[in-house]
């Protein structure tokens, strides 16, 4: 029963998707037999299954929890400025954390093709990275407006679009994620094309 | 310069070592779980597997895989001599580091 069981197919995709091509087979066969040898049994299918995800996100997760810090730095940051140093004008603000947003999940993309030699996965890497940055940036939000919520701080929110950008901003970058993410792969992907050609002159 | 290790770093290396031959990924695992008594990622291990190679101290083939793993490879590492030199270094560090205390230590020194 066990030696037929399989990890789920989406969790196995997402491993193929960052591993580099020569340790996939090496690394999923690893954890496939623990998978069957002791998880599976002891655990059943569902929890066994929890546990493979969580495996496979250890092994995509340090570059993508990298940058989703830095990209929920820069949200918090700018959250922060908006609150306590509120401006009369955005435009300046916004673009600059609007270049760096970019530029952070151009990055998250760009990395995670060179790791894995896809660019595939850097559209990947911009999902996750926007995700995992959403949840922080919300959460810490959440936390400032526990801590500081007097009449002035409310006003200098409304001033700067509100309750509802900063909880929803977050979750509607993982759309620009996915693409930003696939920008920097293509990028990584074209680099190494160059690189190679360079090379082989 | 001698390659400084950490802590993680010698528990693979010296689980690369007891385990000889069957020194491939899972084993590895396994060996390291036992001996620090804790879970361990295997995405850890992988990391740390990774940065020991890029450093020249362990080498790694691939081999055949077994039912279980509906016979995908595995990989197998050796310690270099530059790795075992570098544990050989670790450890003379830490016994210099105690020479003249008393272990365990009691109270306040």
């Amino acid at each position: 029963m066990t030696a037929t069981a399989y990890p789920p197919r989406w969790a196995e995709a997402l491993l193929r998707a960052f591993l580099k091509p020569g340790d996939f087979e090496s690394v999923s066969g690893d954890l496939l037999e623990q998978y069957r040898d002791s998880i599976y049994p002891a655990r059943g299918r569902r929890r066994a299954d929890w546990w493979y995800a969580r495996q496979m996100f250890a092994f995509v997760s340090p570059g993508a929890r990298f940058f989703a810090a830095l990209f929920s730095a820069q949200f918090l940051t700018r959250t922060a400025l908006d609150w306590f140093v509120p401006l009369l004008d955005f435009h300046t603000r916004s673009t600059v954390s609007t270049v760096l947003g970019v530029g952070t999940l151009l990055a998250a993309g760009f990395y995670a093709a060179w790791r894995s030699d896809s660019f595939a996965t850097g559209a990947i890497a911009g999902v996750v990275t926007a995700g995992l940055a959403s949840v922080t940036s919300i959460t810490g939000a959440a936390g400032m407006l526990a801590i500081w919520h007097d009449p002035q701080t409310m006003t200098a929110i409304r001033g700067s679009g509100g309750l509802d950008e900063i909880f929803c901003l977050p979750l509607m970058m993982v759309f620009p994620g996915l693409l930003l993410g696939a920008g920097g792969g293509v990028a990584c992907t074209a680099l190494k094309s160059l690189l190679f050609l360079a090379k082989s002159r | 310069m001698a390659e400084i290790l950490g802590a993680f770093e010698q528990a693979v290396l010296l689980a690369i070592l007891r385990l000889g031959e069957d020194a491939y990924g899972r084993a590895i695992l396994k060996e390291v779980q036992a001996r620090l008594e804790r879970e361990v990622a295997a995405g850890a291990v992988h990391a740390t597997l990774e940065r020991l190679a890029r450093k020249g101290l362990v080498v790694s083939r691939l081999g055949p895989g077994t039912p279980v793993r509906s016979g995908r490879a595995r990989r197998f590492y050796r310690v270099q001599t530059k790795g075992v030199r570098a544990l050989n270094d670790a450890r003379a560090t830490v016994e210099g580091l105690w020479q003249g205390l008393r272990w365990p230590l009691r109270g306040c020194v």
